[in-house]
């Protein structure tokens, strides 16, 4: 088989993008184009979607590859959509491409592909080493069909691929079940017929679609799964789905700023199919997308009118074909997930929708088919979904059951999405730090570790303000270790008392169920109950206490036989905290001592950065670090001496910019790591703007930001918020403008004051 | 302007003198605050902190001062701050720092301002 370099250019067949505009799933489309190699020859791949993670485009890629491999093996790419009603109309229309793709495959015309074109056109075509074969599959097609047994005919038309005889090569078949409806019309269950089709025929095919509905369809066609290979196929990563967004806003001229990309990526979960279908919007609205405004108001008009609406609306059709029967599912679902009932009974649920338990049962597969509910056969757990899915349930609901008026609804909605976007981002910002709580208890399987990483006052006492170099070779000599346990589960500790959400972050509060010295006994279970506590200074005793008396509750509701408490802070803990800590029994670090604990158990995880885009304007940009805020002193130096500024007020103006600078790195949770600095010079006046990217800051501009968690502004230090009000001071003027991630901060500082 | 690495100090009697760096940050004021605790910790009962190299000072590191203080008014030592330019000198008067420590003209004042101080009771 001859194969084709990856960034070769391939002319499009079926792609409805150019390869080298298809994003992320490289691996996958590798894996997919392998399958068609003699290697797999025989074996089946189930192609296992999580629902709008997107499938269809990459096996049109697929097709294209394999297409100009020019092999004895013939692609034939094949998608089920909603449009067909009955399995006998999909499969005539399987028969039907299949022979078209079959013949442009070996007359090597892809235009074939995409002609309307009949059997009997089909046959004109074929080339003459073929014709025999396809004149006998249409002569029996033609009598088949008017046989009256669905079930024979659906499997002679999906068997069609393995009539191609031997010497003409081999077909492989990729069949899109994205949208593959099971309960068409008629008696034959599509997908098991799929399954069962293939698995016998012994040819090489792919099955994509929705995780649940194809692994059910293969466990009821009763595959032998070990003929049969499984890729999952879950939403882009973050990187990935803002470079579709960014190609996708570069074809269709939708101009998007990089906040909106972070925010539709996070907003749309990654999904390749929201983004895409988004993007589209914009693109025929002639919106475009640069501020949390614009995304949500498209996001709205889409929710409530447009292509996400009408993605929804079909999916529900399917599941409750009429109009009662939908807004008591609605009803069900929305009431379930906002009264935070998550489990009900399948009678329970039946009751309410007033239908037999047959018809509930279906209405229950299909839910949990598309991951709206887990139904394990009794009972049903409403699942959250996408934040689109909660947000077009709601809309639903006070639309067709509270009979609320629409431009309401749609008011709300739209103050609801803005609302919510900070707290996004803030999420996704927070999770792109430097190390996650949960991969660091992972890591922990019996290594012996200094001692001191867990002992953040002895730390403090030996290191604090020692060079990384002296601190690092000193923790190295200690010969007082601490032997870590075996972690074998970590979850959440909300996911063991869900009052904790009400507290803190999911991820920085986790639950890790471990064994000492690798003996599973009950003598040596112990759960390390650990929480990052946020502070921007070495915390104080009250917090401690606050924690461990939380942590301390856990593990009695929990029901943990032993448990550590570990806490962690950025700066570690005060003298008298130190204290309460060794009295309480529990272990505290600082950030400092987690990342040397992570050299020795693991590398971190490294956070995302992105590369700062061009830009016209006149900026100095520097990096968030130690004694950065210099070099932006040094500049503003330079340019105020040009302007005659005296040099107290030079010192004044330096002092600003490195405490603005200081505020930018310490409260923003920034995605790039930059601080912008822009310097303007004006005949009476120097204006300096500082920016950065990331979470609005909690303690400037006054009531500008909303602290997730009062904690640390109730119990903390004033003596670090004195970067304002040193500003305020040594400035002329200073103003918050408000942007969609944190503030700039702008001041100015006048000349006839300097000189005066 | 570049942060020193290490911090000077030399002991006169039981007065330490402390050098703060062209700098005072959270590096290098938590670094000045090591070596103020160091010298408290072998027994010296005052220290002066000089500022003759400091041109720059922010707030983190004025919050550090301010726990060096603390450290020391536990430990029943005095501090005196020497050879503050005028702009840093501004900058204390606005955070309240001058309102708890002496600020001496230069190290020899407050060597001598020091002298003359009577000795703080023992501590028990």
């Amino acid at each position: 088989m001859n194969s084709s370099a990856p960034n070769e250019a391939i002319r499009r067949v079926l792609g409805r993008v150019a390869r080298q505009e298809f994003v992320g799933r490289a691996a996958e489309l590798q894996r997919v184009v392998a399958q068609s190699s003699d290697e797999y020859a025989g074996r089946g791949l189930l192609l296992l979607m999580e629902p709008a993670a997107g499938v269809s485009e990459l096996l049109r890629q697929a097709y294209d590859e394999i297409f100009h491999q020019r092999s004895h093996v013939v692609p034939i790419y094949f998608a089920f959509t909603r449009n067909e009603t009955t399995a006998v109309s999909a499969a005539i229309e399987f028969l039907n491409s299949f022979l078209q793709q079959y013949i442009a495959y070996k007359r090597n015309d892809p235009q074939l592909c995409h002609l309307a074109l009949t059997l009997q056109d089909l046959l004109e075509l074929a080339p003459p080493a073929d014709f025999d074969w396809i004149q006998q599959l249409v002569e029996s097609y033609d009598r088949q069909r008017f046989s009256n047994d669905d079930r024979a005919l659906v499997r002679f038309c999906l068997g069609a691929p393995q009539r191609v005889p031997e010497k003409s090569g081999r077909a492989f078949v990729m069949l899109d079940g994205a949208q593959l409806a099971d309960q068409l019309n008629g008696s034959v269950i599509l997908g098991t017929e799929i399954l069962r089709v293939f698995d016998r025929a012994k040819v090489a095919y792919v099955l994509a679609g929705l995780r649940r509905q194809i692994l059910q369809a293969a466990y009821n066609a009763r595959l032998n799964f070990e003929t049969l290979d499984l890729l999952r196929l879950e939403q882009l990563s973050n990187a990935e789905a803002r470079l579709l967004i960014d190609r996708l806003a570069s074809r269709q001229r939708v101009a998007v700023s990089e906040e909106a990309k972070d925010l539709l990526a996070q907003q749309f979960g990654c999904s390749a199919f929201f983004i895409t279908t988004f993007l589209q919007a914009a693109r025929e609205k002639n919106n475009s997308l640069v501020s949390y405004l614009d995304c949500e108001r498209l996001y709205v008009d889409e929710l409530l009118g447009g292509r996400i609406q009408n993605h929804f609306a079909d999916l529900l059709e399917e599941i409750a074909p009429t109009t009662d029967l939908r807004l008591a599912v609605v009803r069900l679902l929305w009431e379930s997930i906002a009264g935070d009932q998550r489990v009900a009974s399948f009678e329970a649920c039946r009751r309410r929708l007033h239908v037999k338990g047959e018809e509930m049962e279906e209405i229950l597969q299909q839910l949990h088919i598309q991951e709206f509910v887990n139904w394990d056969g009794s009972l049903v757990e409403f699942a959250d979904g996408p934040q689109a899915w909660k947000d077009y349930l709601k809309t639903r609901y006070r639309l067709i059951v509270m009979n609320e008026p629409r431009a309401l609804v749609v008011a709300d909605a739209l103050t609801d999405s803005l609302k919510r976007a900070p707290h996004t981002m803030a999420r996704h910002y927070k999770q792109v730090q430097p190390y996650d709580l949960r991969d660091v208890l992972l890591r922990f399987n019996c290594q012996s570790v200094p001692a001191v990483l867990f002992n953040y006052a002895e730390f403090s006492k030996r290191w604090k303000g020692a060079g990384l170099e002296e601190t690092i070779v000193g923790v190295g000599a200690e010969t007082d270790l601490f032997s870590l346990p075996q972690v074998v589960h970590v979850a959440s500790a909300a996911s063991f008392n869900s009052e904790l959400r009400q507290v803190c972050e999911e991820r920085r509060c986790m639950a890790a169920h471990a064994f000492e010295g690798s003996v599973y006994s009950d003598a040596r279970e112990i759960v390390w109950l650990a929480a990052e506590v946020e502070s921007k200074q070495e915390v104080a005793p009250d917090l401690v206490e606050l924690w461990c008396d939380r942590l301390d509750r856990l593990a009695i509701t929990g029901g943990f036989r032993r448990h550590q408490i570990w806490l962690i802070s950025n700066e570690g803990f005060n003298q008298e905290a130190s204290a309460l800590l060794v009295r309480r029994g529990a272990l505290a670090s600082s950030q400092q001592q987690v990342d040397l604990l992570l050299d020795r158990i693991g590398a971190s995880s490294v956070p995302e950065i992105q590369p700062l885009e061009g830009t016209n304007e006149f900026l100095v940009v520097i990096p968030m670090g130690e004694d950065n805020e210099l070099l932006a002193a040094n500049t503003v130096e330079q340019i105020a001496r040009r302007l005659s500024f005296r040099p107290e007020a030079i010192n004044q103006i330096k002092t600003a910019i490195v405490e603005a600078c200081i505020n930018a790195s310490e409260h923003s949770f920034s995605p790039d790591r930059k601080i912008y600095q822009r310097f303007r010079v004006e005949n009476d006046r120097l204006v300096i703007t500082i920016s950065s990217r990331g979470v609005v800051p909690t303690n400037i501009g006054g009531n500008v930001g909303q602290s997730e968690n009062h904690e640390t502004a109730d119990l903390g230090d004033e003596r670090r918020g004195w970067g304002l009000k040193l500003i305020r001071s040594l400035m002329d003027e200073v103003e918050f403008e408000r942007v969609d991630e944190g503030t700039r901060l702008r001041m100015t500082k006048y000349l006839r004051n300097s000189s005066t | 302007m570049e942060t020193n690495t290490t911090i000077r100090s030399h002991c006169v009697g039981t007065t330490a003198v402390v050098y703060a760096s062209d700098y005072l940050n959270k590096l290098t004021g938590e670094r000045i605050e090591r070596e103020c605790r160091r010298q408290l910790d072998s027994g010296c009962r005052a220290l002066v902190i000089d500022f003759s190299d400091t041109e720059l000072v922010n707030s983190i590191g004025v919050s550090i001062l301010l726990g060096i203080i603390d450290v020391a008014e536990r430990n029943g030592a005095e501090v005196v701050f020497s050879d503050v330019n005028n702009q840093t000198r501004a900058l204390f008067d606005m955070l309240g720092l001058t309102r708890l420590v002496a600020v001496a003209k230069d190290e020899n004042e407050a060597l001598t301002s020091l002298s003359l101080t009577p000795p703080p009771p023992a501590v028990n």
